[in-house]
C-alpha cells in the first residue's frame, strides 16, 4: 500500500517534472510573495537611490525603468523577486553581504537557474581563476547587466569594450591591431576577444592546449576563401605552415601526443597576439627587417640568413625559393627515370632468362 | 662443369664485409622508416607508427640516433676500404670504369638475343657496382642535408638560409629514390635473380663465379689473386694508413660534434605566447564599473 503510494506520488513527481522543464525558471523562482515590479521601482526607480555596504561601498540601487522595459528578461515578464528570492517581505533588509563583489559573485547562482547551459564550466580561467581565491575573476553580471540586458547579449562590436573592463591593457593592444581597429570601424568580419577565446567556455591562453591548437582558430577564418578574398588574402597560409617543420610538428602533437607540450611556435607564435599587424606592415613582428628578431625568440643564435630558411607562407616556384622548386623538379624527374630505367633493364633480363631457359628445355 | 668443380666455394664476403651489411641493413631499413613516416606524415599510416614510436620528437630523436649509427658505419666502412685499397691494394675491383658501361649494354643486347654470349664480368658487376657507388653518393647527400636540417643555425652561418628547405626537398626525394632503388635493383638481383647466399654464407660456387664474375673466375685460376704481399711492405703500409685514418676519422667526428653543438638550435623551454602583457588590468574610467549590481534596499516604513 505504502509503496504504492510512494510509486504513484514518483509518477505525479515525474509528470510534473517533464511539464515544468519549458517553465523550470519560473517556477523555481516564484516565492510566497509575489510583488509585480511596480512595487519594487516604486523606490528602485527613485535617482540616486543608494545603501551603504559594511565595506563602506556606496551602492547604486536604482534601476533605469525604461532600460530595465527594453531588456530581454523584461520582454519575458521576468519579476525582480525571481531572481532577488531573499526579498520575502517590504521593507526588507539590507541582505547580509559585505561588499558589492561579494554580492555579484553570490548572484549569479540566481542567473543559473534559467541559463544551466551557460554555466560556468570547471575549465572556464574564470571559473578557475575564483576557485584559487581570485575574487576579482568574471562572474556573469561583470559581462551582462541583469537589470538591461537584451538579445543578443552582447553585440559583436561590444564584445571588446565588455572584456575591457578587467582586460584594459589588452584591450588598449588589440584595438591597435588589424583586428581591433577594423572592428573599431564597424567591421564585422574580423575577430573580437570571444572568437579565439571562446565565451563561457573560456580557456586560459597559457594552457598547452590553447598554443597547440590555436593554429586552428587562425586558419578558421584565415583558410576561408571567400572571407579573406573580400579582402585579398591569401588562404594557403595554413597549409604553407602545416608542410613546414614547425607545422608539422604542431600537428602530430595535435593528433598523437595533445596532451604533451611543445614549444614549437604557432601563428601567434610570430605574428603576436593582440598586437597583431599586418604582414606587410612595416612594424609587423614578420616584417622582413623584424623577421630576424622574432627568429631570436626561440632561435637565439639565429644569424642574419637564418630567417630565410622560412617559406614565409610560400610554395617553392621558380619565382619563390627557386633553389626548393629546382630540387624537387629534379627528384620528381630524376625518381621514375631511373626507377623506370630499373624496371625497363630487368623486364629485359627477365625475359632473356626466360627465353634461353626455353632454348635448353626444348634442345 | 662437373659437379664436383660445382661445389667448390669462393670466398667473397669476409665477416667484418657481411656484419657491416647486416648493421647497415638495419639501420637504413630504421631511417627510412623513421624519416620517411616525417615526409609522409599527413597520412594515416605514418601517423600509426610515429604514435608507435611515442610521437614525433622521439621519432625525430630515434632517426637522428640512427643517422650517428649510419656515420659510424661509414666511419668504419671508409677503413676497410682504404685497408683494401691503401694497403691490400685490392680495392680497385670496385672502382667504375668504361668496361662497365659496355658491360651494361653487352647484358642487354645479350638478353634481347641480339649477341650470343653475356658480357664477362669481374669481381663485381656493373649492376653491384652501379648499387655501391650509388650508396655512396646517398651516403654524402643524406649526411649533408641531414646535418644542414640538424643544425640549421649553424648552417646558415656559412650557407644560405634558402639551403635549409632545399635540404629537406633533397633529403625526402634522396630518401624515396634510395628505397625504391634497394626494393627494385637490389632485391631483384640478389633474391629474384638466382639467390644470392653470398652476403649469408660468405661463399659463391663456382657456378656462380663462373656465370656471374667469370673475369674473375679465371683471374683466381690463373693464379693472379694468389699474390702475398711482403710483410714489411705490409707493415709499412699499415704504419702509415692506421695513423692517417684515425685522423681523418677524429678530425670527422670532431667536425660533426663541433657542428652540432656549434650553438643552441632552438630554446628547449616552452614559452607561453609573447603577450607581453599582464592579464588582470581593470579598466578605471570616471565612471563605476557595471558591475554594481542593484541591491534592495532597506526600505523605511
Amino acid at each position: 500500500m505504502v509503496n504504492r503510494t510512494v510509486r504513484n506520488l514518483l509518477i505525479f513527481a515525474a509528470v510534473l517534472l517533464a511539464l515544468g522543464v519549458g517553465s523550470t525558471c519560473r517556477a523555481s523562482a516564484q516565492v510566497a510573495v509575489e510583488w509585480d515590479n511596480a512595487t519594487c521601482l516604486e523606490c528602485h526607480s527613485e535617482p540616486g537611490f543608494s545603501t551603504e555596504l559594511p565595506s563602506g561601498e556606496d551602492l547604486d540601487l536604482t534601476i533605469d525603468e525604461d532600460q530595465w522595459n527594453r531588456s530581454i528578461h523584461a520582454e519575458w515578464n521576468m519579476k525582480c523577486v525571481f531572481c532577488h528570492t531573499e526579498i520575502t517581505a517590504i521593507p526588507h533588509d539590507s541582505p547580509s553581504f559585505d561588499n558589492s563583489r561579494e554580492y555579484a559573485i553570490r548572484k549569479s547562482e540566481a542567473c543559473i537557474v534559467c541559463h544551466r547551459e551557460q554555466e560556468v564550466i570547471e575549465d572556464s580561467v574564470h571559473a578557475q581563476a575564483r576557485e584559487d581565491g581570485n575574487d576579482q575573476a568574471a562572474v556573469c553580471s561583470d559581462c551582462h547587466d541583469p537589470h538591461y540586458t537584451t538579445d543578443p547579449p552582447i553585440s559583436h562590436t561590444a564584445i571588446p569594450e565588455t572584456c575591457r573592463s578587467c582586460h584594459a591593457e589588452i584591450y588598449d593592444q588589440y584595438t591597435e591591431s588589424v583586428h581591433g581597429s577594423a572592428l573599431t570601424e564597424g567591421n564585422p568580419d574580423v575577430p573580437t576577444c570571444t572568437d579565439c577565446h571562446g565565451v563561457h567556455e573560456i580557456a586560459g591562453p597559457s594552457r598547452g592546449t590553447f598554443h597547440l591548437f590555436s593554429p586552428e582558430i587562425c586558419a578558421s577564418c584565415h583558410a576561408d576563401e571567400e572571407l579573406m578574398g573580400k579582402y585579398g588574402i591569401k588562404t594557403d597560409v595554413f597549409s604553407t605552415y602545416v608542410a613546414d617543420f614547425h607545422g608539422r610538428t604542431i600537428t602530430l602533437f595535435q593528433e598523437i601526443t595533445p596532451d604533451q607540450a611543445t614549444n614549437a611556435p604557432v601563428c601567434i607564435s610570430c605574428h603576436g597576439v593582440h598586437d597583431i599587424q599586418s604582414a606587410d606592415e612595416a612594424g609587423s613582428t614578420v616584417a622582413k627587417e623584424n623577421l630576424l628578431t622574432t627568429c631570436q625568440n626561440c632561435h637565439p643564435n639565429a644569424d642574419a640568413a637564418f630567417p630565410e630558411a622560412w617559406m614565409s607562407h610560400y610554395s617553392a616556384s621558380p619565382a619563390e625559393w627557386p633553389i626548393v622548386y629546382y630540387v624537387r623538379l629534379f627528384y620528381r624527374i630524376v625518381i621514375p627515370v631511373v626507377i623506370g630505367g630499373m624496371l625497363i633493364y630487368i623486364t629485359i633480363d627477365v625475359t632473356g632468362r626466360r627465353r634461353r631457359r626455353k632454348a635448353v628445355q626444348s634442345v | 662443369m662437373s659437379d664436383d668443380s660445382a661445389q667448390r666455394r669462393y670466398p667473397r664476403f669476409s665477416l667484418s664485409d657481411r656484419l657491416e651489411h647486416w648493421v647497415q641493413v638495419v639501420v637504413f631499413t630504421g631511417l627510412a622508416i623513421t624519416g620517411l613516416v616525417q615526409t609522409w606524415s599527413e597520412s594515416w599510416f605514418p601517423k600509426v607508427i610515429i604514435t608507435g614510436l611515442g610521437g614525433i620528437n622521439s621519432t625525430r630523436f630515434i632517426h637522428r640516433s640512427l643517422a650517428v649509427a649510419a656515420l659510424i658505419a661509414t666511419a668504419y666502412h671508409l677503413g676497410t676500404a682504404g685497408y683494401r685499397f691503401f694497403v691490400k691494394r685490392t680495392g680497385h675491383h670496385m672502382l667504375p670504369g668504361f668496361n662497365d658501361v659496355r658491360a651494361a649494354m653487352r647484358s642487354v643486347s645479350f638478353n634481347l638475343n641480339l649477341r650470343p654470349d653475356p658480357p664477362h664480368q669481374g669481381k663485381f658487376t656493373f649492376a653491384e657496382k652501379a648499387e655501391y657507388w650509388s650508396i655512396i653518393w646517398g651516403t654524402v647527400l643524406m649526411a649533408v642535408t641531414g646535418l644542414m636540417m640538424w643544425n640549421p643555425i649553424a648552417t646558415t652561418e656559412i650557407l644560405p638560409g634558402e639551403l635549409i628547405p632545399a635540404a629537406k626537398a633533397a633529403h625526402g626525394g634522396e630518401a624515396i629514390l634510395a628505397v625504391l632503388a634497394i626494393l627494385v635493383w637490389h632485391m631483384y638481383f640478389v633474391y629474384v635473380q638466382p639467390f644470392n647466399r653470398s652476403m649469408f654464407t660468405g661463399y659463391l660456387t663456382e657456378e656462380e663465379m663462373y656465370e656471374e664474375h667469370r673475369l674473375e673466375l679465371e683471374a683466381i685460376r690463373s693464379g693472379e689473386r694468389t699474390i702475398t704481399i711482403p710483410p714489411e711492405t705490409l707493415r709499412r703500409r699499415r704504419r702509415i694508413f692506421f695513423p692517417v685514418y684515425g685522423a681523418i676519422v677524429i678530425l670527422a667526428a670532431a667536425s660533426v660534434l663541433l657542428f652540432l653543438s656549434y650553438q643552441e638550435g632552438a630554446i628547449t623551454t616552452v614559452t607561453p605566447p609573447p603577450s607581453g602583457s599582464e592579464v588582470y588590468t581593470p579598466y578605471a574610467p570616471a565612471t563605476v564599473p557595471p558591475s554594481a549590481d542593484a541591491a534592495p534596499p532597506t526600505v523605511e516604513p
